[in-house]
């Protein structure tokens, strides 16, 4: 009995240091201004990130099929796209710096706003919720209000991208903190049908026709149709 | 084996993909026919769905199939004529991404599952996107990427809504399919609160899609930029598959019994819509950009009629059929002013009555059509949505409704005349109008006129059977 719930214990420490790694991801990305940098922690945020269904409770009796389809979530999420992503920026030489329209700090700022919005909310669903990790749903509000945020203020088009997955990424913790029984899980497991959307964007990005018709691939260009 | 027609336009659109360029064009007509052939015969109930657990008849999925196949092989006979005019580097790529485009739209036709009809309305996005960046320019690159990176965050969005109607069977303690079809038989029990957030997330990632104010910024761009009869698809279709999407659920809430709080999100987006297009409408000075604001519009009163309940319901679903059918018309004929003048800005343009007659003809009378005057179906749509609004005692927001008609039909018909009987500055025809690009035009139009004036009975019962799992009804 113990042993037991000393076994529980560090399963529920390990999701919450996940957890908390996560959020710092976020953190780090928002205040990041090298785009190298960005991609890196985007690696690593994608492999927390699906890594953390693994150290839930109520995951605890996964079979054989999820542990597949979480392998290949780490694959996709963490490797996959972004190692595209790398190559993408090794391979149109775009200026390394990340452009931002909303300075770095107010961009930290603002993520910590996020933390207690993501706290807030999470308070206000406790009653109806099945999770017993309260820091999970603040991460996963965290997460996809900043990847939100990160598309909106940066002028990259690159950078949009990586917004985007980030916003993904809160998309699937929000799942997998909702996810109990058992058809649940393999709705969640559909947002990898997402990556497929990153893919196809980093692929524009890449293509050779984008390249050339800009020198500098930026979204601030990516203005020429509007309403007069 | 109603799956066919999604699974011909599929292979038919690898096959063209890898033809010659006249193949291609051939197999595109071929597979229209083919796929309306098999639409009707679905509708006569001659062929079922093979895989029930994924796919459903639905009687409004049956209507906007319908629409869309019958729009569908007018558009792709319009296309082999303006293709062959048009510089376009990969006219293979057009082709087959039309099919492949047809083949995802009839999938959210007939899609039961959630999280199937989900995956159909991101395919659509992934399919639709080469064709808007078919002319391969700068802007077109700009409305594609918009398009992609604003439909994908409404995407993704609309997943989070799918999670969270899960989620309240979960709570609801219910163990049934993850289809329309099953959870409407239970959707008594569904917990409330998480139905509602989810319904709130599907409107808005489904209505980013569809064209609802303010997640429309992609819409006008996108439909400027897309080669003619890629707009027309664009918007004699794919709006409505969206617009399927936000009904499904509608209808879920509906019989969830909480049809007064999905109502009255459907009429403030439906407001909000008319009203953003009103405005924008007013000063756009290319005419493409003004009928994509119509759509906007256009999506709007239907949701508007499918949030008001009753007489306006079946006045929507008439609005969807016909603002299809003239829509797309209308896309079509400013295909030939396009190609006749080289320009999208109204000021190059004038004098079409005298330069271009057949397509001044098609293009004013859809004009007509468009902003509601007899004998063109939406006079009759737009009538009865006013009508079922009074009926239903709400004479503010229908006064609102009224209003945004009369602003956008102002703005419109500013652009419209000065189009069509301005002298126009330098009269260089560049391509003459023939009567392949402007016959499809007619067609659609004579199509509308028709089912204003005798709506099948068939139509007529799907129409009454479709919106009465919505609690709508031609009695008010």
């Amino acid at each position: 009995m113990i042993e037991l719930s000393s076994a529980f214990f560090s399963i529920n420490h390990l999701s919450d240091a996940l957890m908390s790694l996560t959020i710092l991801s976020v953190l780090m990305s928002l205040g990041s201004n090298r785009l190298m940098a960005l991609v890196k922690i985007m690696a690593f945020q994608g492999i927390v990130v699906s890594l953390t269904p693994l150290f839930l409770e109520h995951h605890e009796s996964m079979n054989f099929s999820s542990i597949i389809l979480l392998l290949i979530m780490l694959f996709i999420k963490g490797m996959l796209i972004p190692g595209f992503m790398y190559a993408a920026v090794k391979k149109i030489k775009i200026r390394r710096e990340v452009e931002p329209i909303i300075g770095y700090h107010a961009s930290l700022f603002a993520g910590l706003l996020f933390i207690l919005l993501g706290a807030f909310i999470a308070n206000r669903l406790h009653i109806s919720l099945p999770v017993e990790n309260d820091l999970l749903l603040i991460t996963a509000i965290t997460t996809l209000s900043a990847g939100l945020f990160l598309l909106m203020s940066r002028r990259k088009a690159i950078t949009q991208v990586i917004g985007y997955l980030m916003m993904e990424n809160g998309i699937y913790l929000i799942g997998t903190a909702l996810a109990k029984e058992t058809h649940t899980m393999y709705v969640v497991e559909f947002g990898v049908l997402l990556d497929l959307l990153v893919g196809i964007m980093i692929m524009g990005i890449v293509l050779h026709n984008i390249n050339s018709s800009y020198n500098d691939v930026d979204t601030a260009l990516l203005g020429q149709l509007k309403d007069n | 084996m109603l799956e066919l027609t999604t699974i011909i336009p599929f292979f038919a659109g690898i096959i063209a993909i890898f033809m010659p360029v006249r193949v291609g064009r051939g197999i595109l007509v071929l597979t229209a026919l083919l796929h309306l052939q098999l639409t009707v015969m679905g509708w006569l109930g001659k062929i079922t769905p093979a895989f029930p657990e994924y796919f459903a008849v639905t009687d409004e999925g049956m209507l906007i199939l319908l629409v869309t196949s019958f729009v569908f092989l007018f558009i792709s006979i319009y296309a082999v004529s303006y293709m062959s005019e048009t510089e376009i580097s990969s006219e293979p790529i057009y082709t087959g991404c039309t099919l492949f485009f047809l083949s995802t739209m009839t999938m959210v036709t007939m899609a039961d599952h959630i999280i199937m009809l989900w995956i159909a309305i991101e395919a659509t996005t992934l399919m639709s996107a080469p064709l808007i960046f078919l002319h391969r320019s700068k802007t077109a690159l700009e409305a594609t990427w918009k398009y992609v990176m604003i439909c994908s965050v409404g995407i993704a969005l609309a997943l989070l809504g799918c999670f969270f109607v899960v989620m309240s069977m979960d709570l609801g303690g219910i163990h049934v399919p993850i289809t329309f079809s099953s959870l409407g038989t239970v959707a008594d029990k569904l917990d409330p609160v998480w139905l509602k957030a989810g319904f709130i997330f599907l409107v808005i990632g489904y209505g980013t899609k569809m064209g609802l104010a303010p997640m429309h910024t992609w819409l006008p761009d996108a439909h400027s930029e897309a080669p003619s009869p890629a707009s027309a698809l664009l918007s004699g279709a794919l709006l409505n598959c969206a617009f399927l999407g936000v009904y499904r659920c509608h209808q879920l809430l509906y019989q969830a019994g909480l049809g007064d709080f999905s109502s009255n999100i459907l009429v403030g987006f439906g407001l909000f819509s008319m009203l953003i297009a009103a405005i924008f409408i007013f000063h756009q000075t290319g005419y493409k950009r003004m009928l994509a604001y119509s759509s906007i519009e256009n999506m709007g009163i239907i949701a508007f009629g499918i949030g008001i309940g009753g007489l306006a319901t079946y006045g929507a679903m008439l609005h969807l059929i016909h603002h299809s059918l003239i829509k797309s018309s209308l896309f079509l004929s400013s295909g030939n002013v396009l190609l006749g003048y080289g320009s999208k800005l109204v000021n190059k343009t004038g004098n079409m009555a005298k330069l271009f007659p057949k397509t001044f003809t098609a293009f004013f009378a859809g004009f007509a059509g468009i902003s509601g005057f007899p004998p063109f179906g939406i006079f009759i749509s737009e009538l009865l949505i006013i009508m079922g609004a009074f009926q239903q005692g709400r004479s503010v927001v229908v006064s609102i409704f009224i209003f945004a008609l009369i602003l956008v039909f102002a703005g419109a018909s500013r652009l419209v005349t000065k189009m069509c009987f301005a002298p126009c500055e330098n009269p260089e025809i560049l391509v003459k109008e023939n009567w392949a690009r402007t016959l499809p035009s007619f067609a659609l139009l004579a199509a509308s006129l028709i089912l204003c004036i005798w709506l099948p009975d068939s139509i007529y019962e799907t129409i009454i059977s479709a919106i009465a799992t919505i609690g709508g009804s031609v009695n008010g």
